[in-house]
């Protein structure tokens, strides 16, 4: 019977240890190496970002160096060395017809004569400024000639490319008869530039004679009736003697000028680097330099720091050591909400109100001592600033909140033990020991603040020209235009793979490396003077 | 000693330094409020001039036209001594009732007419998408880098990244997204490169926001679970999940509201300026993604920006600010509120 008895299996008690295996792995290691690998994303998109902002960029320079040949070959530099001289002439003029209307207000407001009869006394300064413009003339038609000549030779080296481009495209197709006729006379730049510099005999003949009207003309500039204006005029004549000594200069430039010369590779990178000219899709020649861009953004930034700092380290302070727990609860989550307005709608506000507002303001009597008021550009580096500012300030206030509220509660008590005021502790003691976290703040903004652009596109004018920064402190009101201002403003209308396209990559790569390197300062400031606590 | 009549033996007097201290107290005060007042007047203006676009003062109130027609120009003309504002649509069958009308001359105003219905659809679906893209991408990082991470070299690197994805402005990723979803990947403008360029953008925002709230689950859950016999996923699919969720979601929020307050990505990546089709109205099922959209904030600027001023347009401009604007406000707020909810939720 002993067989009747039935032989339990226990296997509910054995522990039973079956590991699926995949790859050598188990299935929590592979749900491991799954998160992990999201959590590599973000290493990869940043990867990315460089890797396609390097692609799209990287034919720049070369597309440049090319660019540059050809202002060369073609001659455009050569007629560019004139044209630079009748410039400055007309610069001149432009400071003697400024000298008439000063003359004209002295006389008017100042003598109290009728505008007519103002008009009339200065008839004899009319005839000197209608001498000393018409004496450029001559140039100027040799000018006009030249450049003609130039702009034909670089037309033809850009016909002959496309058709070398169309042969490759027909050749990468395989239709090797439609390649074959395709013509390609390729240009012969000696012989095209002959004519260009057979002119310069001639020009030498009219610079020697604009030289000595010029010189001649100096000698009978007609008296001011006034002491300041009569400086004016020798500030002129003072001009004009330099500018007759460049004359010489600007001959010599032609004479020793040689379109063999080559474009050095390092050319291609400071042309970009410290060029002082972003014009394109222009008739003559397209520069792209990044200094007016750069200058733009960072004026926008520097005026927008200077607002948020104070308001944004002062809030800061405010909330976190002076304000009521009640007035604390209401601001906190105000500020934040703040950050929370999308800036295409504060861009709107700008150009809808704030910019008029400010003009007005500006051209009020009481407010004139102001540097740069009144103005009458509605779109400024000011508007801007101020909209930018409120961009920053809740990314100050939260960062600089947050370092404030990280000094140990005993620094405070021990400041006020030993019977320091509230404002004492707050200056001596509070602040300076959240001060890397307030400085890594204010660079954060800084970085939202150069990164933004819709304000910037929408309010900053976006006129490309290096501020004038003669005038002082009345910079800011001049408009200006900035690097993510002109990406989002010319990507759209760009041609693919065009230089001005991969010039734009160019300024977003430039833009990238400056967050980075923001980024980079603020985490280790914060690092390396965090004091130690404990 | 009378101490009742006399002050407090340790009441400070009023001195210099003390009205000083006020003073300067004061000053604080005045950062702070004027941050507040500026902040309020944006919000008053938009709000303000808004409303007349999207409010009537007849039922229903509300301007549903503004709210549910597509864009359309606005013809301004005078017909029997009467100034006739209408809009394209209405202009036609004007002219198909009158047909003296043909030859009216009329001024035209692009975009100054219809609604926003477009644009407000193609923020919803970029929101949506991108969203779920970086939910998904920024919970699974932060689980990672929350429960299984060890402190090492590659895991500070990964920090690293995130922080600095945090600080790349949004005019590069609108640049990169252009350059790798629209051109090397040849989705051309569109839904898909607008949701993966947008999600890039916040993933840094949800996967702090995430890990914030794995952090905030107790340790004692993940250990007790442990003890039990649970797995590692078991564990943290069971019992830090749960309790982390909410908080991810909410934090997220705020995620949202950056998402649909961008323009500069979807500039170049999934924004048109204008489009007659809705999006659903595709032909083939794959064409949903590879359509591009309109766009609240775009369309802002367009006609912020890119059409002539005058005074018909502003209708048009402050009336997409305020649906704009109240919309990102509401999501922003609903974050706000309920992380503050949250917090003191659980205690543990």
């Amino acid at each position: 019977m002993s067989q009747s008895i039935p032989t339990t299996k226990p296997d509910h008690f054995v522990i039973q240890k079956k590991k699926v295996q995949f790859l050598g792995l188990t299935v929590d290691d592979c749900i491991k190496v799954f998160f992990g690998g999201n959590a590599v994303v973000s290493i990869v998109v940043l990867a990315l970002i460089t890797y396609f902002l390097f692609r799209e960029g990287a034919g720049f320079f070369g597309q440049n160096r090319q660019n540059l040949m050809v202002y060369r070959q073609a001659g455009l530099e050569y007629v560019d060395f004139i044209r630079e001289e009748t410039d400055n002439h007309t610069a001149l003029t432009r400071y003697l017809s400024d000298l008439r209307l000063r003359s004209l207000n002295h006389l008017v407001q100042q003598k109290g004569l009728s505008p007519e009869a103002a008009g009339a006394s200065l008839a004899k300064f009319d005839e000197f400024a209608g001498q000393f413009g018409e004496a450029v003339d001559p140039v100027r038609v040799i000018l006009s000639d030249l450049t003609e000549t130039a702009t034909a030779i670089k037309t033809k080296f850009i016909v002959n490319e496309d058709k070398k481009e169309e042969r490759r495209q027909l050749l990468a197709e395989g239709k090797t008869v439609e390649a074959a006729a395709v013509r390609i006379v390729p240009v012969d730049f000696n012989a095209e530039l002959q004519p260009l510099r057979g002119t310069l005999p001639v020009f030498k003949a009219a610079n020697h004679a604009f030289a000595n009207t010029l010189t001649a003309l100096l000698n009978q500039v007609p008296v001011l009736p006034a002491p300041e204006l009569e400086q004016r005029a020798q500030r002129f004549q003072a001009l004009t003697r330099d500018f007759l000594a460049t004359l010489p200069l600007v001959e010599r430039n032609l004479e020793t000028w040689d379109h063999h010369r080559p474009v050095p590779v390092s050319q291609t990178i400071t042309a970009f680097v410290f060029g002082r000219q972003w014009l394109t899709a222009s008739f003559w020649q397209d520069w792209y330099g990044i200094v007016p861009l750069l200058v733009g953004s960072l004026m926008v930034s520097i005026v927008a720091l200077a607002l948020a700092v104070p308001l944004g380290v002062g809030a800061a302070v405010y909330v976190n050591q002076i304000a009521s727990l009640r007035e604390q609860k209401i601001i906190k989550p105000c500020i934040e909400f703040i950050s929370a307005i999308p800036s295409v709608v504060l861009g709107f506000f700008g150009i809808a109100v704030l910019g008029e507002a400010l003009r007005l303001l500006s051209q009020q009597s009481w407010l004139s001592w102001v540097p740069g008021f009144p103005f009458s550009e509605r779109l400024n580096i000011l508007t801007a600033g101020c909209l930018l500012a409120l961009i920053a300030v809740p990314t100050i206030f939260t960062l600089a909140e947050d370092a404030l509220n990280n000094v140990p509660r005993s620094f405070r008590e021990a400041s006020f033990a030993l019977g320091a005021s509230r404002l004492q502790t707050i200056i001596k003691i509070i602040v300076p020991a959240s001060l890397s976290g307030i400085i890594s703040a204010v660079l954060l903004g800084l970085g939202r603040v150069i990164g933004e652009t819709m304000v910037v596109l929408l309010c900053a004018g976006n006129r490309i020209a290096i501020p004038d920064f003669t005038n002082g402190l009345a910079v800011v009101v001049e408009p200006v235009h900035t690097m993510t201002g002109i990406i989002a403003q010319e990507m759209g209308e760009v041609v693919r793979g065009s230089i001005h396209y991969r010039a734009l990559f160019v300024v977003g790569l430039v833009l990238f490396l400056v967050s980075l390197g923001i980024n980079f300062m603020a985490q280790k400031i914060v690092r390396r003077y965090r004091i130690s606590i404990g | 000693m009378n101490l009742e009549n006399s002050a407090h033996l340790f009441r400070a007097k009023p001195n210099a330094a003390r009205r000083a201290e006020r003073g300067i107290f004061w000053l604080f005060r005045l950062a702070t409020y004027v941050v507040l007042l500026s902040g309020a007047a944006v919000f008053a203006n938009i709000i303000f001039k808004g409303a007349g676009t999207v409010f009537k003062t007849e039922a229903p109130f509300i301007n549903t036209t503004f709210l549910t027609a597509a864009p359309e120009s606005l013809y301004v003309f005078e017909w029997q001594g009467q100034k006739r504002e209408m809009g394209d649509h209405a202009f036609r069958a004007f002219k198909q009732q009158h047909p003296e009308a043909a030859n009216v001359k009329a001024e035209s105003f692009v975009y100054s007419a219809g609604g926003i219905f477009p644009c407000i659809v193609g923020t919803v679906l970029l929101v949506l998408g991108s969203m779920a893209i970086a939910l998904s991408l920024g919970v699974c990082a932060a689980i990672y880098l929350n429960e299984y991470a060890r402190d090492g070299a590659f895991i500070r690197f990964v920090r690293l990244a995130i922080l600095n994805l945090a600080g790349v402005p949004s005019i590069v990723f609108g640049l990169f997204g252009f350059g790798m979803f629209v051109i090397f990947f040849g989705w051309n403008v569109s839904l898909l490169a607008g949701w993966f360029t947008l999600a890039f953008m916040v993933l840094p925002v949800v996967i702090t926001a995430s890990e914030e709230s794995l952090k905030a689950v107790p340790k004692g859950f993940r250990e007790g679970s442990l003890a039990l016999g649970a797995t590692k996923w078991q564990t943290i699919r069971k019992n830090v999940l749960p309790y982390a969720l909410p908080g991810i979601l909410t934090s997220s929020i705020l995620g949202i509201a950056r998402v649909a307050g961008e323009t500069a990505p979807i500039m170049f990546t999934a924004a048109y300026v204008v489009r007659d089709k809705m999006p659903w109205e595709v032909e083939k099922f794959s064409d949903f993604f590879l359509q591009g959209v309109m766009a609240l904030p775009y369309h802002i600027y367009v006609v912020s920006s890119k059409i002539p001023q005058n005074e018909y347009t502003e209708r048009v401009q402050y009336g997409t600010a305020f649906v704009f604007l109240v919309i990102v406000a509401v999501i922003a707020m609903a974050s706000i509120l309920l992380r503050n909810r949250l917090r003191n939720r659980y205690k543990w």
